[in-house]
């Protein structure tokens, strides 16, 4: 069947879902309300009617740091989105989240694939080609740090290490997408994660890089130079 | 340009995990094609931020897909890192009913040479080209791609049609070398444009420190506020400074071009 990513937003809200990450988004006689779930929207807010807001309003936290993975959950309270429609509210879920929406569709449809992490590094090339070296204790270490949904990323994940290779450093729970990663969710949209991103990928290439090289041992045969300098 | 109603156009940059001015223009452009109808949807998607590449495909409900990079020239991410991240098997891709069409990178486009013959322009307003030296800065020394060969070819352009006394390329690790602007400049006025696709790093703190209109970097040399100084008046000369030419708004044009480019290239195509 053809995709259809407004139809299927509505759907999502027709089945009472209306949290994804830490935003609500509420249909009223109007339009939408779309805001922090930590604040209320007759709280004194600041107002915006274009979608487009959105992407301004995700850039950066509270403190003004640039927030690369917009589902760290560090997403900044105050604002109050007012939009007429169901196109607008898509263009601002996507700008808030990005790709989810969709991700969240093909996931229903069957076509969202996890991509195991030897897989995605085992791909890279140029200054990234090193992080094929990343050993499972460090990609262990890495991934709890920078996933881990308590101030990481609320993204679920639907991949693991390799295929028998589970993600152990974090609870079972982030593997399971029916289960909210921000605890006291209201009925939501899961925010999926098919395979590590970049950010994570380029922290396994500083992991490596600060590891000391160990040199082999005098009797091991002689290699041409540290894997990493 | 015909509307495409039944496309997707997704806009691919490069994108930065420390610096939100890199991705700005991409979706700035976006937000303008969008406004103009043209496309079922117009999306972005980067290498260093969200959306992903990855994710591309993903975003949008169209089976006909045309992807632009927004990137200055050829190079290794036109050609290694965004075909590989999008599963691309050449300029035509077909792949689970859908069509992706991979455009040529907008630096390459011949327009480019208008956009930065604008940014010079409105950067010194009334002032005479004959007595001006244009300077187009790029990386150079980098092995990723081929800017350093686009500034040079567009300089030969811009030279070509005689508007300014002297036009030069010049880069930042190369020679000729941005830091010498004066010694290598003719003329009472001088321009400087650089060659970038967004402004960051370079154009808000490296290039004005080579040209001595900073002195280290410098929290107010991150903001945008170096551009709104000109001219200034150093060394014997009025230079002015521009912003980095892929933040002109034309740019969605050349996007545009792009396509049109590719659709003439590719004419047995629905
Ligand atoms: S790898 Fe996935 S879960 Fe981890 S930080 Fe990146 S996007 Fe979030």
């Amino acid at each position: 069947m053809k995709r259809d990513l407004t139809q299927a937003l509505a759907r999502w809200i027709s089945q009472g879902r209306r949290q994804i990450g830490e935003v609500l988004f509420l249909p009223t006689d109007h339009g939408f309300l779309v805001h922090h779930h930590l604040d209320s929207p007759s709280a004194d807010l600041e107002p915006h009617t274009d979608p487009n807001a959105a992407r301004r309003i995700a850039v950066a936290d509270a403190s003004g740091e640039f927030r690369p993975i917009k589902t760290t959950p560090n997403l900044r309270r105050g604002w109050l989105l007012k939009l007429p429609d169901i196109t607008a509210l898509r263009t601002a879920l996507e700008a808030l989240y990005p790709a989810m929406l969709g991700s969240f569709l093909s996931f229903e449809r069957g076509e969202l694939p996890g991509v195991h992490l030897r897989e995605t590094v085992g791909r890279q090339s140029g200054m990234y080609a090193i992080t094929k070296k990343v050993t499972d204790n460090q990609a262990l270490a890495v991934i709890a740090r920078n996933c881990n949904s308590e101030h990481g990323c609320l993204k679920a994940h639907l991949w693991q290490i390799d295929p028998t290779t589970p993600v152990s450093s974090l609870p079972a729970s982030k593997t399971d997408p029916s289960i909210p990663q921000l605890p006291g969710s209201a009925p939501f949209l899961p925010l999926l994660c098919a395979e590590a991103c970049n950010l994570l990928v380029a922290k396994f290439r500083e992991e490596i890089k600060k590891t000391p090289y160990t040199p082999p041992p005098a009797d091991a045969a002689p290699t041409a130079a540290p894997p990493h300098p | 340009m015909t509307p495409k109603p039944h496309s997707a156009l997704i806009i691919v940059g490069h994108g930065s995990t420390t610096n939100p001015d890199s991705s700005t223009p991409s979706f700035e452009h976006a937000e303008s094609l969008v406004r103009r109808g043209l496309f079922g949807d117009v999306q972005c998607v980067f290498w260093k931020e969200e959306p992903s590449m990855r994710q591309a495909l993903h975003l949008v409900d169209q089976d006909d897909i045309y992807i632009v990079p927004n990137f200055i020239s050829e190079g290794y991410f036109t050609r290694t890192v965004i075909p590989r991240e999008l599963e691309l098997t050449g300029p035509l891709t077909q792949r689970a009913g859908r069509t992706l069409k991979y455009c040529e990178p907008v630096g390459n486009h011949e327009r480019m040479t208008e956009l930065l013959l604008r940014r010079a322009a409105e950067v010194a307003p009334g002032v005479d080209p004959q007595k001006t030296s244009l300077l187009i800065v790029g990386h150079g020394t980098n092995l990723n791609d081929n800017s350093a060969f686009a500034a040079k070819r567009e300089v030969d352009r811009i030279a070509a049609s005689g508007i300014y006394a002297q036009v030069l390329s010049t880069f930042m690790e190369e020679e000729p070398l941005i830091a010498k602007w004066d010694e290598l400049t003719t003329q009472p006025n001088v321009v400087v444009v650089p060659f970038f696709i967004s402004d960051g790093l370079h154009s808000y703190q490296d290039i004005p420190v080579l040209l001595g209109i900073e002195q280290e970097p410098t929290a107010a040399a991150s903001q945008r506020s170096v551009f709104r100084d000109n001219p200034r008046h150093m060394r014997g000369r009025t230079l002015y400074y521009a912003s980095a030419v892929g933040t002109e708004p034309l740019f969605a044009e050349v996007i545009l071009d792009q396509i049109t480019a590719f659709d003439l290239a590719h004419p047995a195509l629905p």
